[in-house]
């Protein structure tokens, strides 16, 4: 008999002893034939918005969905595509290519690659243009490889008070792949960037519906041809040792270390060098953050036109508490693990602290593996508490730049750089 | 059931009966599923050509409040994409909506007649704001 077989007579026994009207021993077996806590909390749905108040739930409330080459994720919009992924999926330092979050800005998105025909173009103002096939990009450059975070500039959109129109993110618009290729840097050396040169435009292989030259007919990004992040940026054909989901980006996709993900452009497919600077919607209009201290404004301030912006940048620091979820009661007196990640496009995050009271005292947890300053760091303390009631567990992470993650919330029209502390409620029971 | 596992759950029965009177009932409530369920995906049939991809991407059409400006903000809104961008913001202030129906005139360069944006505004504003949204 298979070892399914096995266990459907286990369940067929476990049946029997509970109709026989014996508890004893079912608490503890049926763990483990349901789903996580998180999912199966009450059988009721969750209601299919959250507002005007904040969102109070871990991820967004949208429902699960199958998509190509895709685990179930939560749906935010199918067209263009939008996924989120679910909470329990951030317990590893690496996001499942299955698993990894979708966003797309306009709704032509590829179906399908022909690597026959698809060539990468590093074009514009350069000596001599040049064209790759994905073979050529292997073999002719030396693959590098780097840990790096992809987070959407709108993760936890939906935390913002007031809330501000946009994807309404919980904070599963994020993940961390291994991400191998090639570096953007010898591209352009090889192409010889003319002098006079100001910006590197990206553009992959989406398109809109909308007229040409509105930011809905295509997607475009720039970045200063000056800025480091270019010396560290890869196109990269690998994802955790994978090819790329087309979802997010097959063949090649840009990795910006330490940047949002606006800049991470998906089946890139131009590399432009321009001799002006890009006056594209996508970087004039959108994806500006306030020039103030961690993006922070007002709505009063937005109204009068005050308001200096400059296009997104880093990651700021964040850490998140995945397990236990708050789906599960603790007995008093119960020794539980606290896991969860924390990252910063600033530098590496080289310490974690959990508090059990809200954020009033801290305690250091064990940081794990460091596979870079620009990965998911994962981190674990063991809590045992003590008497029962409802504790607001909270953490906080610190990169070596000294940036700690504050407990106030941000707010700016773009609902972007959101890292104010998270908390999660933990009931723990009475345990006779 | 084989023999030896009958053997096992009678003799258990005897034990859990006894213990029974110590411990809770053991409950065996089920109900029908609430929540539905999410078939799994057939795996894709895959050709060793050089055509990468996954095919169509599923729709999931949203349920949007019946009323009137429906059929405009149907036909121009999903010219550029579905409407589940409006289901899925939370219930927004009326200004935020004529700002984001401008946006879309103005900025993405959607051509809705100055007729149909005032239904498709006032539309947002009797089902999605704060006041008036219930669904």
């Amino acid at each position: 008999m298979s070892s399914n077989g096995r266990e459907l007579s286990r369940r067929g026994l476990l049946k029997l002893l509970g109709a026989a009207g014996g508890g004893l021993a079912l608490a503890g077996m049926a763990e483990g034939v349901g789903a996580p806590a998180q999912e199966a909390a009450s059988g009721a749905a969750v209601k299919s918005f959250t507002g005007p108040g904040a969102n109070p739930y871990w991820n967004s409330v949208g429902p699960y969905v199958n998509e190509a080459q895709k685990a179930p994720l939560i749906l935010l919009t199918d067209r263009p595509v939008q996924l989120e992924t679910p909470r329990h999926y951030f317990r590893t330092a690496f996001t499942p290519n299955e698993a990894f979050y979708v966003r797309w800005h306009l709704d032509g998105i590829p179906n399908s690659v022909d690597l026959n025909s698809w060539k990468l173009n590093i074009e514009g103002n350069v000596e001599k243009p040049l064209s790759f096939s994905l073979p050529e990009l292997m073999e002719k450059f030396k693959a590098v490889s780097v840990a790096a975070v992809n987070q959407c500039s709108g993760n936890s959109r939906s935390r913002f008070q007031p809330r501000v129109p946009g994807g309404q993110w919980g904070n599963g618009a994020m993940g961390n792949a291994m991400w191998t290729g090639v570096r953007l840097r010898e591209l352009l050396d090889a192409a010889k960037v003319k002098a006079g040169s100001v910006q590197v435009q990206v553009q992959g292989l989406e398109t809109g519906s909308g007229p040409k030259g509105f930011g809905s007919n295509r997607f475009l990004k720039s970045l200063e041809i000056t800025n480091p992040a270019l010396d560290e940026a890869v196109v990269a054909y690998s994802m955790n040792g994978e090819p790329l989901p087309v979802l997010n980006g097959f063949p090649v996709r840009l990795v910006v270390p330490g940047y949002f993900a606006t800049y991470w452009m998906k089946c890139l497919t131009w590399i432009r060098v321009l001799d002006k600077a890009d006056e594209n919607f996508w970087v004039k209009t959108a994806y500006r953050v306030p020039d103030t201290p961690r993006g922070n404004t007002t709505p009063a301030e937005m109204q009068a036109g005050t308001v200096k912006t400059v296009p997104i940048g880093r990651l700021a620091v964040r850490s998140f508490l995945i397990s236990p979820d708050g789906g599960t009661k603790i007995p008093a007196g119960m020794g539980v693990m606290l896991r969860g990640i924390a990252f910063s496009g600033q530098g590496r995050v080289v310490k974690v602290e959990v508090s059990e009271d809200d954020g009033k005292n801290w305690t250091a947890a064990k940081v794990g593996e460091d596979y870079g300053p620009y990965s998911f760091r994962t981190w674990e303390a063991l809590w045992t508490p003590k008497k029962t009631g409802r504790y607001s567990v909270a953490v906080r992470a610190t990169d070596e730049k000294g940036n700690t993650q504050p407990d106030e919330g941000v707010w700016n029209p773009g609902g972007y750089l959101w890292n104010r502390i998270e908390r999660q409620e933990m009931v723990v029971g009475s345990a006779g | 059931m084989n023999r030896k596992l009958r053997i096992v759950v009678l003799l258990s029965c005897g034990v859990v009966m006894a213990a029974g009177l110590a411990v809770a009932a053991g409950g065996g409530d089920y109900q029908p599923a609430a929540l539905g369920q999410l078939p799994q995906a057939a795996p894709a049939e895959l050709t060793p050509d050089g055509n990468y991809g996954g095919g169509a991407y599923p729709l999931y059409p949203p349920e949007l409040a019946a009323g009137e400006g429906k059929v405009e903000v149907e036909g121009y809104c999903s010219v550029c994409h579905s409407t589940r961008y409006i289901t899925m913001q939370p219930p927004l202030p009326a200004g935020a909506w004529d700002a984001t129906v401008h946006k879309m005139q103005k900025a993405y360069g959607a051509t809705i007649p100055d007729a149909a944006a005032a239904k498709i505004i006032s539309y947002l504003h009797t089902h999605y704001t704060p006041e008036t949204r219930k669904q």
